[in-house]
């Protein structure tokens, strides 16, 4: 759309804006609104604008992308427990490092100054190196291979969908995909290659262990959203109101998460909770935490405590927005409850409820989880000496480097990767999920 | 979907949520429950204790509000002045953010907004180090005001999109007519568009008082000094940390802590909902 130059000096008149000339241009109402503010000259309107969005640009710029900047270039550094200290006399780390300032010098430290890497990407390789050797890139196709059969059965889905009459359900088609991919994976020797993959790097294995969080706990938070979703909506219900209160405690609760996982991890202990009501049937305790993988399970249950109200209300908000005449219909049709599920709710609660998923699984619930773990396990059972351990997530793991091992650089390394990452991720999911439409219109 | 379903299904749909009211709510009970339990036992050896309360005191509650060993009601001082003083500085200027960016359009306004997004993606956890030393440049290291401005521009990002789809929703024509009428564009908005975004504001503070209220890793970075300068959550973690965990005051804390939270959310549960689907969420 036509917009008015933010740095114009010269007032503009009216006619200089081609604003909404012809009716059948879309034209949203905001344009039409600026007409009423062209008597405002561009410094003013510029100025006006800076004032608006200037705390929040400052901010931004300190707290958000200097320490982006600041973790790039410490990442080609080899800043670690025994080079701590800034050396002001290079013309780099004199800008960055705020100590090096001339308003904030302070002296330094005692210890060793950190100096630029040689090879530059020293952290880098350290990092995900091992990855890229031909046995490291060999491990990763096979690993990759194996997605290709459940893409293929999503092609092959979308295609059937387009016929009139389908020769066999998706569902068949996707359980087809699967064995195929346990076939392929019995066929490569993937577990051989995870091997490879896990004696390389721990950037692999705690990357790995993280996807692999994210696509449990995810969905498993948004299908009992969808469930208890689906009930509720029903007017048949008795007290539904007050089931509705009910599941709103939780996410109150995951407010105060540190206190809340700490309450989950005794119910874990072995001398918890769980322990004990098995105990009064005559079973054998099991100390939870210390399994590697009962701890990860653990974790997801107890996330799942703290995120299904909100993908709950997230959902019944969707629902109670379809239309309840597309039922009528279906109904006349003679479509089961089944058919109405898969074929009306489901594509209709995708628009809106896509993007919670998408921010959940990117963000502090899913790829970024910290603080339950945190609470639960720090990050343990251990594995071994110098392992990343059994719950040891992406954010854990830079956690520890950063405030155990002052390992700054490695870490620095690491966050640019993830970053990166993420960065990704996010852009690909505004535009799969359209939630900056706002901001194209 | 209202079809009356066979009595067999509708029994499976009580169960269910029977079962999920149990799992929403145990955990809150049994910390109300050791709350209220004599000695420093978190646990208690008979399997009655566990669901219904057989013995009960109010130690626990008088040792906490006491004041010693643990300095709770400072910490609770603390995290609601950072809280509160977190709400008020994010409700300002996220909301003249997200009005210029609703609002105006201006050169870099589709790139500010995809850019407060894509920089979320960069881990907290990693811009600890560079803000604890720019803190300590500007001497706000170890201090609330520190913690403060790092929480206000923690929450930016979410207020200013939330509150910019909201006000995406208000149509511009209401506040066309009191430019009409005389007001200018700021002048309209704060009289007219501003009242009208209410629920988006309560949402806004809630979330970014429960931000304040309820964050444990900057916190426990930022404000290393001691005892009496923590806030609550990083007290109460430091409690549950030491050799032998005085559970029942945690327990009593906990109990303290969560159970007003829990009424505010009730509270403003029509709030939350609406305001979370009608901004930034939906699609």
């Amino acid at each position: 759309m036509p917009s008015p130059f933010f740095f114009r000096r010269r007032s503009f008149s009216a006619a200089s804006l081609p604003i909404c000339a012809s009716a059948d241009q879309f034209c949203p109402a905001h344009t039409q609104w600026e007409v009423l503010m062209v008597s405002w000259s561009g410094r003013r309107k510029a100025l006006t604008i800076l004032a608006f969005i200037g705390p929040t640009l400052l901010g931004i710029l300190a707290l958000n992308i200097y320490p982006i900047i600041y973790n790039v270039y410490i990442s080609f550094t080899n800043r670690n427990q025994y080079h701590p200290n800034p050396d002001c006399t290079v013309f780099l780390t004199s800008v960055i490092e705020p100590g090096c300032w001339p308003m904030f010098r302070s002296n330094a430290g005692m210890g060793q100054p950190y100096v630029i890497q040689e090879p530059l990407f020293a952290n880098y390789d350290s990092l995900i190196g091992k990855l890229f050797t031909g046995e490291g890139v060999l491990a990763l196709v096979k690993l990759a291979l194996l997605f290709a059969p459940l893409i293929i059965a999503g092609q092959v889905n979308k295609r059937l969908d387009r016929q009139l009459t389908r020769p066999v359900s998706s569902f068949w088609v996707w359980i087809g995909g699967l064995a195929i991919t346990v076939l392929l994976a019995w066929i490569l020797n993937v577990g051989g290659a995870m091997k490879t993959l896990e004696a390389s790097s721990d950037f692999f294995i705690v990357v790995f262990r993280t996807l692999l969080f994210v696509v449990i706990t995810v969905p498993l938070n948004y299908i009992f959203g969808l469930i208890l979703a689906l009930v509720l909506n029903g007017d048949y219900i008795k007290g539904r109101t007050f089931f509705r209160a009910i599941m709103i405690i939780p996410w109150a609760a995951s407010t105060m998460f540190i206190i809340m996982s700490l309450i989950w991890q005794f119910f874990f202990r072995e001398q918890g909770t769980i322990n004990q009501i098995l105990r009064a049937f005559g079973g054998e305790g099991l100390a939870w935490l210390a399994n590697g993988n009962y701890a990860l399970a653990a974790i997801i249950l107890v996330n799942l405590w703290f995120s299904f109200p909100f993908c709950f209300n997230i959902i019944l908000g969707a629902l109670q927005s379809i239309p309840a005449d597309q039922y009528e219909a279906a109904d006349v049709d003679g479509a089961t409850y089944w058919q109405q599920l898969v074929n009306i709710t489901l594509p209709l609660l995708r628009p809106s409820v896509m993007p919670a998923i998408v921010l959940s699984a990117i963000g502090g619930g899913g790829f970024q989880m910290f603080g339950t773990v945190w609470a639960m396990t720090g990050g343990g059972p251990s594995q071994g000496a110098g392992v990343p351990g059994a719950t040891e997530l992406v954010m854990v793991y830079a956690y520890k480097q950063v405030f155990q091992y002052n390992a700054y650089a490695k870490a620095g390394a690491f966050a640019v990767i993830i970053f990166i990452f993420l960065f990704i991720a996010t852009l690909y999911s505004m535009r799969i999920s359209r939630i900056t439409q706002g901001a194209y219109e | 979907m209202s079809r009356k379903p066979r009595p067999l299904v509708l029994v499976l749909q009580y169960i269910f949520l029977g079962l999920m009211t149990l799992f929403a709510l145990y955990p809150i009970w049994f910390v109300i429950l050791a709350s209220g339990r004599v000695g420093s036992r978190l646990y208690t050896l008979n399997l009655l204790g566990m669901f219904i309360p057989t013995e009960w005191t109010f130690e626990n509650y008088q040792v906490m509000l006491s004041g010693q060993p643990y300095p709770f009601l400072t910490w609770m001082r603390n995290s609601l002045f950072v809280a509160g003083f977190t709400t008020i500085a994010c409700l300002l200027i996220a909301t003249s953010a997200a009005f210029a960016f609703s609002r105006f359009r201006f050169y870099g306004r589709e790139f500010g907004l995809i850019l407060l997004l894509a920089i979320q993606a960069f881990p907290g956890v990693l811009s600890l180090v560079p803000v604890a030393q720019l803190l300590t440049a500007f001497k706000l290291y170890a201090s609330h005001w520190g913690l403060i401005l790092a929480y206000t521009i923690g929450n930016l990002v979410f207020t200013t999109w939330l509150m910019k789809g909201y006000f995406d929703t208000i149509p511009i024509e209401i506040e066309e007519a009191a430019m009409i009428d005389g007001c200018g564009p700021i002048q309209s908005f704060l009289l007219v568009g501003l009242p009208m975004a209410k629920p988006a504001l309560a949402v806004t503070a809630l979330l970014a008082f429960m931000g304040g209220w309820g964050e444990y890793v900057f916190a426990s970075v930022l404000i290393p000094a001691p005892d009496v300068r923590r806030t609550l959550m990083v007290g109460m973690y430091s409690l549950a940390n030491t050799q032998s965990i005085p559970w029942g005051y945690f327990a009593a804390g906990a109990v303290m802590t969560i159970i007003p939270v829990i009424l505010i959310y009730t509270y403003f549960q029509k709030y939350l909902v609406g305001g979370l689907t009608l901004g930034g969420v939906k699609g």
